[in-house]
């Protein structure tokens, strides 16, 4: 078992850029388990503390079902404690659900739309310590979810695994706002398993200093007339680094999927890092499949262009920074959350280009 | 040359085509009208050989030969053409290539001895300037970023090139203005001949304005509903498909 | 049987037919004892007549190699490799150490012409010579006098090791180190031939150089090593080509291959590589792993890889581009074909170190079959490498739906200045697009061979054209009985 519960070192593929086992230390994550907390609870949600004994059958039903990776295989077996969330057959919540982590340790989450349900998730975590969260998702059939976590700058080790899997029609957005970490992760592992379901991502990063921050992407179509799209957006400065990976696989047989990844990364100093890997496994023949992947700097004729009609340099880099990251931010559904976040891009951009 | 009895025609386990008959004789030109969902694009796909369209009772003979049993290529070379609504893209192939390629391929199918490409190339140069075919359109990929006109008098080139006995114009007017569609007509009339049938599909009468058909066949739901003249045509834009399926009916 | 149903089964009886290189010349062979040992590297260097460093520098090699693993990142299975039970040397008896083209074994000169490669310099395609490999030593060199008047030294690298042992010297292992991975560390132990090509400053090479490998002997690996050096302000243009007989055995192929350009020289190296690919049950066919670089060693410096790969069962291959050389640029243009059982993992690297050097990279990736075929390629932007340029095409396409296309890029920068680009896409033969070529009177398998070759097109393009038209031939072959 504790070969099992090893952590991942930078000679397994899918950690090559993210040397965690370095980041955390002789420490590793210990053993302690971290919280998390619902703040107000939208009339019709079902919660149920993780802790408690006598867990209900909808919680047997899923919870660690998922097959997730090495490091949230660690936080299932550690984590005491956690939130399972269930919203009921056809509820549609139209408040926000604010999710918030906090402590160290390990923890998980639970959350289950059941058939036609529909919700907003807003994500947030205290930044203080270090964290390693295992997050279960599971959308019934036209269940509708809209996902926003938002990762602050954070001095520690921030991991999270969130598992998906999406049956027929249903329709996940998820957006991922992350101004990095001492090693931050995020991995998402998603299954399309209903005909006709949908996973859109997108995400900006932010980073300067000696920031990381990495989003693996793993989005499988399992059966045919599926779609994804992912669109990330990444402006790193002084030495930090902005890591996306992201595969997908389209099965045997899973014909008529359709997807479109696109990675884009902004250096804007000479010790900033860019990895990008976008990966294609394809199975079956009649399928829609495109990814591009660019890194660079900014364009010269625009700032140019912009500085001859009498904007200051700054401002025009600015600005274009901005423009470089808007498209990526306009995927945010809920004008509230996308106001929150592209609240956190301009304090994050004026460290940046400060 | 060409006598479609009884034919029915499923597709995807659909019948489209119910009992069509229809006969066309060297040198005439038929046009077959009828509303959207008709059958009319199946009735080209099946006599050009398209994998999928299952004839499931009824016969097609062209110059006393079981056309049904034959292979596409076959039939190309055999002389039928299908200048099609929606002429497909092959990127990276360019069309002077494509053309050389398919003219000596249904030479050597007949026994003929292939063109060389100089010979080839003014024969195409030749025909192309008649049809407002650049060079320059002959130098990109097929199909690739041509505007719908080009697509379609590029169709009409490849009809010129390759001198068909029977050549179906299907929707050949969609997607045209009246420029356009003058041009591809007066190339479509330079090509009328004692030995070559024509059948041009259409939605629309305005088509039959510059290429005056012989005969004129409406279909609708899988059936030939009505017969006539080039005066039909006009009835039909009067009246619409709907009372001339009612009064046939 | 219906007629499709029956036309795809003819098509498959017909494929045994199609590999049409899989003969075997009966010749008289002198090998190695089986097995690989201290004593089997001693026993070639002493065939090759070589000097004690090299003798030392393969027995490094060696002790080295028995501490490293295989390689099993790759999208590639297959049985474990037994290398105790294969030959490691085998050439034709009596193959004189310095061969005029007239006393080369006739048998030999009938096997090249029977590959469409005459040796006889007055028959053979002008403009291009030829080095040819038969197993384990080179049979015979064409043109070697014109290249001299040039100064242009054209010969086996095992002649050259005796001849220019100081420029040899110079360049071995510099490009590949001995220690770079498993299969290029065995091939340092055991190379036997291969082609060694020096062009001195400010030559324009008068021909194109080329070397067909061939593998005859069962049994037995294949372990070439070839250098070529182009010196400040050259120009190369070098050209492969591979094929070996149909056997029910896999058979090893393990070559190295170091490219140095110095200032303002230009290397152009094309591969068509058309190795026995196994029958239509992955049956036999050659392992094709090999370790291809090339040094921008100069500024304004260039290399440009093109290969075209239809055959082995599996290939492994990712000839690369270490743009060390301020203004360098590398390129590399791949056609990946495989069919039936065949699995083929290839792609590049383009390292950028200097300032303003620039890549191209465009992968055409065929799948048909049963086969999995995966592009891998890195880009990578160190420091210092102000303005660095990329561009990355990365195109598949699927033939069936019983195949694997799989894309794998990396792409690290390290500097702001620079601009990477990559894009990929994956697609099939539209039903559509064969059925508009069947109604204009094409043949399925033209029309299969025709949109293919509009497929790569920006790929075929690069080959020379003396070997362009066989190219897109090969693509047409290649893909026989695919579409049925």
């Amino acid at each position: 078992m504790t070969v099992a519960l090893a952590l991942p070192t930078r000679r397994v593929e899918e950690w090559k850029y993210s040397d965690l086992a370095r980041a955390l230390g002789d420490a590793g994550f210990g053993e302690a388990s971290a919280r998390v907390s619902v703040g107000a609870i939208p009339a019709g949600v079902e919660m149920f503390d993780l802790d408690e004994p006598n867990r209900p059958d909808w919680v047997k039903a899923h919870y660690g079902k998922l097959n997730g990776n090495a490091v949230s295989a660690i936080s299932l077996a550690k984590a005491r404690g956690g939130i399972a969330l269930r919203v009921p057959k056809g509820k549609i919540i139209e408040d926000i659900l604010p999710l918030d982590f906090a402590g160290e340790g390990h923890v998980r989450a639970l959350l289950v739309l059941e058939e036609g349900a529909a919700l907003t998730l807003s994500e947030k975590f205290d930044a203080h310590e270090t964290r390693n969260t295992g997050f279960e998702i599971v959308l019934g059939p036209n269940a509708q979810l809209n996902h926003v976590r938002l990762s602050p700058v954070s001095d520690c080790v921030q991991v999270e695994e969130i598992s998906l899997t999406l049956a027929r029609n249903a329709v996940y957005r998820g957006h991922f706002a992350n101004f990095g970490a001492k090693l931050s992760r995020i991995e998402l592992a998603i299954v399309l398993n209903g005909e006709g379901a949908e996973a859109h991502l997108s995400g900006v990063s932010v980073l300067s200093g000696d920031k990381h921050a990495d989003v693996t992407t793993k989005v499988t179509h399992a059966v045919g007339r599926t779609q994804s799209t992912q669109l990330f957006k990444k402006v790193a400065a002084g030495k930090a680094q902005a890591v996306y990976q992201g595969k997908v696989i389209v099965a045997h047989g899973a014909n008529g999927s359709d997807s479109h990844q696109t990675a884009k990364a902004l250096l804007l100093d000479g010790r900033a890092e860019a990895d990008l890997k976008p990966e294609l496994e394809i199975f079956a023949d009649d399928v829609k499949c495109a990814h591009g992947a660019a890194v660079g700097d900014l364009d010269a004729d625009s700032l140019f262009y912009l500085r001859a009609r009498g904007i200051p340099e700054k401002d025009a880099r600015h600005l274009l920074i901005h423009a470089f990251l808007e498209d990526a931010l306009t995927d945010i559904a809920n004008a509230d959350l996308r106001e929150m976040i592209r609240g956190a891009v301009s304090v994050a951009l004026n460290e940046v280009s400060a | 040359m060409l006598d479609i009895k009884n034919l029915h025609v499923a597709v995807g386990g659909k019948e489209i085509l119910k009992g069509l008959n229809l006969k066309v004789d060297a040198g005439q030109v038929h046009a077959i009208m009828g509303p959207n969902g008709s059958g009319k694009s199946t009735l080209s796909y099946v006599l050009a050989g398209r994998a999928g369209y299952e004839i499931t009772e009824g016969s097609i003979s062209y110059n006393g030969e079981d056309l049904a049993a034959l292979p596409p290529e076959v039939r190309a070379a055999k002389g039928v053409f299908l200048a099609m609504q929606y002429p497909v893209e092959i990127p990276g192939v360019t069309t002077m290539m494509f053309l050389k390629s398919a003219l000596n391929a249904q030479r050597r199918s007949r026994g003929e001895s292939e063109m060389d490409a100089i010979g080839i190339l003014k024969t195409v140069r030749k025909k192309a300037s008649a049809l407002n075919v650049s060079e320059e359109m002959l130098k990109r990929a097929l199909n690739v970023g041509f505007s719908g006109g080009e697509k379609k008098r590029l169709e009409i080139l490849q009809m010129a090139l390759f001198e068909p006995k029977l050549a179906i114009l299907d929707e050949t007017d969609s997607g045209l203005d009246i420029d356009a569609l003058r041009l591809v007509a007066e190339g479509v009339n330079g090509l009328r001949a004692p030995e070559r049938a024509m059948l041009v599909i259409t939605h629309y009468q305005r088509l039959l304005d510059y290429i005056v058909p012989d005969r004129i066949h409406v279909l609708a739901n899988g059936r030939i509903v009505a017969e006539g003249g080039k005066e039909l045509a006009l009835e039909l834009e009067a009246k619409g498909y709907e009372q001339i399926v009612k009064d046939a009916a | 049987m219906s007629s499709a149903a029956l036309e795809t089964k003819e098509t498959v009886a017909g494929l045994g037919e199609k590999y049409k290189y899989g003969f075997v010349t009966d010749i008289e062979m002198e090998r190695a004892p089986k097995g690989l040992s201290e004593d089997t590297v001693r026993f070639i260097s002493a065939k090759k007549g070589e000097p004690e460093w090299m003798l030392e520098w393969r027995l490094a090699a060696f002790r080295r190699w028995l501490s490293m693993k295989e390689p099993t990142w790759a999208r590639v299975h297959y049985p474990t490799i037994d290398y105790q039970n294969a030959y490691y040397y085998a050439a034709p008896k009596n193959t004189p150490l310095k061969q005029s083209l007239d006393e080369v074994d006739p048998k030999l000169l009938e096997t090249y012409k029977k590959l469409g490669i005459p040796l006889h310099e007055q028959m053979a395609l002008a403009g291009v010579a030829v080095d040819a490999v038969f197993d384990s030593v080179s049979v015979a060199t064409t043109f070697k006098d014109k290249l001299n008047e040039a100064g242009v030294i054209f010969c086996p690298i095992s002649e050259a090791i005796r001849d220019y042992p100081d420029l040899v010297k110079k360049y071995l292992g510099t490009v590949v180190p001995v220690t770079d991975n498993f299969f290029a560390t065995l091939n340092s132990a055991v190379f036997s031939d291969g082609t060694f090509v020096y062009v001195p400053k400010g030559v324009r090479c008068p021909m194109e150089l080329s070397t067909y490998f061939r593998i005859n002997a069962s049994e037995t690996g294949q372990f070439e090593r070839t250098i070529i050096v182009a010196d400040e302000g050259s120009y190369v243009s070098y050209l492969e080509g591979c094929t070996a007989p149909k056997r029910d055995e896999n058979q090893l192929h393990a070559a190295v291959v170091e490219l140095v350009a110095l200032d303002n020289a230009e290397i152009k190296y094309s591969t068509v590589q058309n190795w026995y690919p196994g029958d239509e049950n992955g049956l036999g066919g050659i392992y094709n792993f090999v370790t291809k670089r090339g040094d921008c060693r100069g500024v304004r410096s260039k290399i440009s890889w093109t290969q075209v790969e239809t055959g082995s069962a599996i290939t492994w291959k990712y000839p690369s581009c270490i743009l060390r050389g301020d203004e360098s640029v590398g390129e590399f243009y791949s056609i990946a074909i495989a069919n039936n059982y065949q699995q083929a993992d290839t792609g590049t690297k383009m390292i950028h170190l200097g300032k303003n050097t620039r890549s191209r990279i465009i992968s055409k990736g065929i799948s048909a079959g049963k086969a999995q075929n995966t592009y891998r390629g890195l880009v990578s932007v160190y420091g210092k490498a102000e303005n660095a340029r990329n561009f990355t095409q990365c195109d598949s396409l699927l033939i069936g739906g019983e195949c694997g296309a799989h894309t794998v890029p990396y792409i690290e920068s390290r500097n702001p200045s620079a601009r990477v680009e990559h894009e990929a896409t994956t697609s099939k033969i539209a039903e559509d697009q064969l059925f508009y070529c069947l109604q204009r009177g094409l043949g399925q398998e033209e029309a299969v061979a025709l949109i293919v070759n509009g497929f790569c097109k920006e790929v075929l393009q690069q080959l020379p054209m003396e070997f362009a038209v066989e190219a897109q031939k090969l693509v047409g072959i290649s893909l026989e009985g695919s579409v049925g």
